[in-house]
């Protein structure tokens, strides 16, 4: 099946589809994913010698991805299943079996990303007081020289890392047999067929698209 | 290669930390890849059967 045709699969048959991203929910991933592009396009590429004005740019699309992740975490944490993303005690008797709602190896993923992006948006922030906005002055001398070395230290390590982790998402994206996970982030659902083909019922009770 | 950059204090005391050392970019890279191909690897060979 191409991708094309997976990206429709399941289209009449409106009956067999499971809900499993809530538009919200998609738009937050994809924003997040524009704002992860940005920073990195803006942080690296004068490193590797193209120069442009990044600054700016780089600190509110910084601010922009601290609001987002800030509106996941509240979601998350009281709209959302938030258990469903936690490793629980079927992951690890069972780590190759199916999954709830999420595998072993994307509660790991996502949790090593959580890591990360909570380490940059925090040493962001406090970089952030050596850089002129219209709320503030920059003050390099807010903190010691060896405070900003550390906070540089995390930032730099962090953004790094994230290379690595966002080549390995697109990948995983990109391969045909996850296919039906990237239709389930654009258009929100899976198939009755692949519910029952990768998900253990018990761990996760979906429910019919509405 | 040091995970870190460091500059000499002007004062003759030790050097100070001023942040990551982004030469290792394309190292971090490389990870990315290098696991997506040892993946598709495994996958294509080990187990092209499994459905994940």
């Amino acid at each position: 099946m191409s991708m094309g045709e997976e990206m429709t699969a399941g289209s009449s048959a409106g009956a067999g589809r499971i809900e499993r991203h809530k538009s919200i929910d998609r738009v937050y991933h994809w924003l997040m994913a524009a704002a992860m592009l940005i920073l990195l396009v803006t942080a690296f590429l004068p490193i590797l010698g193209i120069k442009f004005a990044w600054v700016d740019i780089h600190w509110i699309t910084g601010l922009v991805l601290t609001v987002i992740v800030l509106f996941h975490i509240i979601r998350a944490s009281f709209w959302q299943s938030f258990w469903s993303m936690m490793i629980d005690s079927g992951d690890l008797k069972d780590p190759f079996g199916k999954p709830g709602k999420y595998s072993l190896a994307q509660k790991l993923y996502h949790l090593a990303i959580a890591v990360l992006i909570l380490a940059a948006i925090a040493s962001g922030l406090l970089m952030w007081r050596k850089v002129d906005t219209p709320f503030w002055q920059r003050d390099p001398y807010w903190l010691s020289t060896d405070s900003w070395g550390v906070v540089y230290a995390v930032h730099g390590l962090a953004a790094m890392a994230l290379v690595t982790m966002v080549i390995i998402h697109v990948y995983f994206a990109l391969r045909p047999d996850e296919w039906y996970l990237l239709r389930s982030m654009l258009r929100g659902w899976i198939t009755r067929k692949e519910y029952q083909d990768h998900h253990d019922p018990r761990r996760w009770t979906a429910k019919d698209e509405g | 290669m040091s995970l870190f950059r460091y500059a000499s204090s002007i004062y003759g005391g030790s050097d100070t930390l001023i942040g990551a050392n982004y030469g290792l970019l394309p190292w971090f890279a490389l990870a990315g890849i290098g696991f997506a191909f040892a993946h598709a690897v495994f996958k294509a060979v080990a187990a092209p059967n499994k459905p994940r």
